[in-house]
């Protein structure tokens, strides 16, 4: 063969005249020719979208409520032969699934391998999912449909405690709201997941049911302004893959060079702050929606002066920003919604800025959390050397994936307008329901 | 098949560099798979937990695969290994195996290239039974080894559910109530052809040709190929240096690991072994080599042979039974 086409790299040989990628992107057959608008829920449109990207040739899965018909989405349309040479391939267990995806990932550097899961689905890949985190794997995709973890009681409905614990795996992960967002996020993450200063796998996640299963407007780009947007992203991998390479994956290592690789993992993932704002506003540029950012100002001025700051994530954020107004008016203070989009790395610098001017951020944590929170947790170390430091007010709502509703918002935003009279600075937790302060009782 | 002396001038993929224990028959299966994978095909392993990684692929030692110290120009001399979870060679590997079919069968790929998943007992029979079950029940072209040393090496010799019979272990110690391992051992021959593998072998390297032969079948074939390779472990088994390939050839012979090779759908095929228990040598002179059996047996000064110790006629005749068992099912599975 060509040895001009042996390229030395830090990870060992790449052979890049192995793989043809170009017959990749020529065995790609679009789902939509053209734009479309149509009705999806959120799980169809996380299929759609991954499946329109010619470099995912490949899927795996299992079952579970509530992502399941994202994998019986992709299944049907893969097995009807309208996108080309695709595979999925349906493994006996998630564990089964998350090592497939590492040894297909690893193998050609350059193509997208994703899934799609839910709570103990999650749980259940958890060894492998640390390992991919710091694997350099950008180009694995978990689709997480947010559901509760534990199994005592069971309940299959969506708050986010799959993902928030797994903060620590190593990934990117990033929350979406409303199905077109879901869909605009994971055509977007795979740029960034593979951005040759990120290389880390990614997590796109979005509330069961409240999400997964309410249908919506979708407007569904055209395969080919997907490919051309991708392709100013994701250039050939510069390291070589099992295939093309001369090269070893998963060493172990002594404790003493354990630092330099975990420094490493953590400069990659610090890059996220600078490249996920730049391939949102190349999307936004590109299709004319918003695109990724680490935080969505869903009702924010630009001035950044509020006195209560809302900080939640998902669609009862929804809520919260249709109330804005009148709780405004209502209590006398200026209230302004975020929305977290950037779960890990968590952004402290661009809350710290939003939350400057504030007198207080109710933080709105719908996982169960023994402490303050998840989110409140961040929150507060985000706001922890502001000059003023705001009050940090942390409710909980929406546990086991129940409603937010207009009764309890209305229910913590007095709480914290009254903890921002009192001058508290962090006061205890409360636990809201249907507009009851369940705990302290 | 090629000729021996042909397979010993080839490139192996294992390289000198690690930190196997001198006399470890892993090392020796390694050297062997690893010349003859070089074959003219780019050859891809997945590695689980076990010693055969940890001892591998240690950075910063040198890292003891790959074929020679230059990058070859020729990228089928190329090679790419990787370890993920213990338990997760066989997924991993058939992973890496669907994404060369595809890109091959795309055309992006001019030639396949063949993948080899390799761990050790407890990473496949035990935590990763199910996935290597699975893997083999979906018949991926894949070339499955799994390196049986009867217990997890790796953590201290702990007891793991292939080890055999009456064998002291670090969890299965001899005390005055247990004379060491009571759980018969698990059935992974059958269980891998009722998972449906195409080819089911067990081959040592200690019958060399035996088991160059098995190697490129499974190499050159279509579906899976699963090799259990019996590795006496010089540290966990507690024998004498230099008595590794004896011990595996006994181990054969006295019917503990028989060599044996069975095609889907084809009778399965005993080998170096006597179905006749007169014929075979007593299984004392495999378990008086090692002193993890030192309480059931002992060396015999006047005869030069192993003895039964008084009061462990009964735990040696079960582990007789289990052997014999063993062999006519192994005659008999279809
Ligand atoms: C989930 C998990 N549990 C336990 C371990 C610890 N562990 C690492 S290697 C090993 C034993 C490996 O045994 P085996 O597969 O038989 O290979 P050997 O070491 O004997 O070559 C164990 C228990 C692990 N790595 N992962
Ligand atoms: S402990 Fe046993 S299996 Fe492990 S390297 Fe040593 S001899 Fe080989």
């Amino acid at each position: 063969m060509e040895p001009s086409t042996i390229i030395e790299t830090v990870a060992g040989a790449r052979y890049d005249h192995v793989i043809d990628l170009e017959k990749v992107r020529a065995a790609h057959r679009a789902l939509a020719s053209v734009q479309t608008i149509r009705e999806a829920d959120g799980n169809a449109a996380a299929a759609y979208a991954s499946l329109q990207m010619w470099r995912a040739i490949l899927f795996a899965g299992f079952p579970i409520t509530p992502s399941t018909k994202w994998l019986e989405t992709v299944s049907a349309v893969v097995r009807s032969g309208k996108v080309g040479a695709k595979q999925i391939k349906l493994l006996e267990a998630e564990h089964a699934v998350a090592d497939y995806m590492a040894g297909a990932a690893a193998a050609c550097r350059d193509l997208i391998v994703s899934t799609a899961t839910s709570s103990v689905g999650l749980d259940h890949m958890t060894e492998s999912t640390r390992s991919l985190g710091a694997s350099g794997l950008g180009n694995v995709m978990l689709i997480n449909v947010y559901r509760a973890t534990a199994n005592y009681p069971l309940c299959i409905e969506g708050d986010p405690s799959d993902t928030l614990a797994h903060r620590d795996d190593g990934w990117i992960q990033v929350a979406c709201r409303g199905v077109q967002q879901i869909y605009d996020t994971i055509l977007q993450l795979p740029c960034l997941g593979m951005h040759p200063e990120i290389m880390t796998p990614t997590m796109p996640g979005y509330y069961g049911i409240k999400d997964s299963h309410r249908s919506a407007r979708l407007v569904m780009e055209a395969d080919t302004a997907i490919h051309t947007f991708q392709d100013r992203w994701i250039g050939p991998a510069q390291l070589p893959g099992l295939i093309n390479g001369d090269t070893a994956f998963g060493n172990c290592v002594t404790s003493n060079f354990f630092q330099g690789f975990k420094i490493n993992q953590r400069e990659r993932l610090e890059r996220v702050f600078d490249i996920l704002p730049e391939i949102g506003r190349d999307f936004a540029r590109t299709f004319g929606r918003p695109g990724l950012e680490v935080v969505e100002r869903a009702c924010w001025p630009d001035d950044d002066a509020i006195d209560l700051a809302i900080v939640g994530m998902g669609p009862d954020v929804g809520t919260a920003a249709a109330l804005a107004e009148t709780e405004s008016a209502r209590h006398g203070l200026r209230i302004g919604v975020l929305a977290a989009r950037l779960l890990t790395p968590f952004p402290d610098a661009t809350y710290r800025q939003l939350l400057r001017k504030a007198k207080g951020v109710l933080v709105l944590n719908q996982a169960h959390h023994f402490g303050t929170g998840h989110l409140t947790l961040d929150i507060t170390n985000a706001c922890y050397t502001l000059e003023t430091r705001p009050a940090v007010i942390s409710c909980f709502a929406g546990m086991g994936g129940a409603t937010v509703s207009d009764d309890t918002w209305r229910q913590m935003i007095a709480h914290a307008c009254a903890t921002i009279a009192k001058g508290e600075k962090l006061p205890p937790p409360i636990v809201v329901h249907e507009g009851v302060v369940l705990w302290p009782n | 098949m090629a000729k021996l002396v042909d397979v010993l001038q080839r490139d192996s993929c294992f390289q000198p560099g690690s930190t196997l224990c001198a006399g470890c028959m892993e090392s020796i299966a390694f050297q062997n798979i690893g010349k003859l994978t070089d074959n003219g095909r780019k050859t891809i392993f997945a590695l689980g937990t076990f010693c055969g990684e940890v001892s591998t692929l240690q950075y910063p030692n040198p890292v003891a695969w790959g074929r020679g110290e230059e990058t070859p120009d020729d990228w089928t001399k190329s090679f790419g290994i990787m370890h993920h979870v213990f338990e997760s060679a066989p997924s991993v590997a058939e992973g890496i195996a669907d994404t060369a079919q595809q890109l091959f069968e795309i055309g992006a790929l001019s030639q396949q290239v063949q993948v080899c998943s390799l761990s050790g007992d407890g990473g496949a029979l035990s935590i990763g039974l199910r996935t290597l079950l699975h893997t083999i029940a979906r018949g991926t072209s894949l070339t499955i080894f799994v390196l049986i040393n009867e217990i997890f090496a790796n953590t201290g010799f702990q007891y793991s559910p292939t080890t055999s019979l009456g064998s002291e272990t670090s969890t299965t110690p001899v005390s005055e109530l247990l004379p060491g391992n009571m759980t018969p051992p698990i059935d992974y021959l059958g269980l891998a052809v009722t998972a449906g593998a195409q080819r089911v072998v067990q081959a040592s390297p200690a019958h060399p040709k035996f088991f160059n032969r098995m190697v490129e079948q499974g190499l050159s074939g279509s579906g899976t190929t699963i090799i259990f390779v019996p590795s006496p472990c010089i540290t966990g088994w507690k024998y004498p240096d230099g008595e590794t390939v004896h011990l595996a050839q006994l181990a054969c012979e006295t019917g503990f690991f028989p060599c044996y090779a069975k095609e889907r759908g084809r009778p399965g095929e005993l080998k170096f072994v006597e179905l006749d228990a007169t014929k075979r040598p007593p299984i004392e002179a495999f378990l008086g080599l090692q002193r993890r059996f030192q309480h059931l047996v002992r060396f015999n000064k006047a005869t030069g042979t192993y003895d039964i110790r008084p009061g462990q006629e009964e735990s040696v005749a079960r582990i007789r039974d289990w052997i014999q068992h063993r062999l006519e099912q192994l005659q008999r599975l279809a």
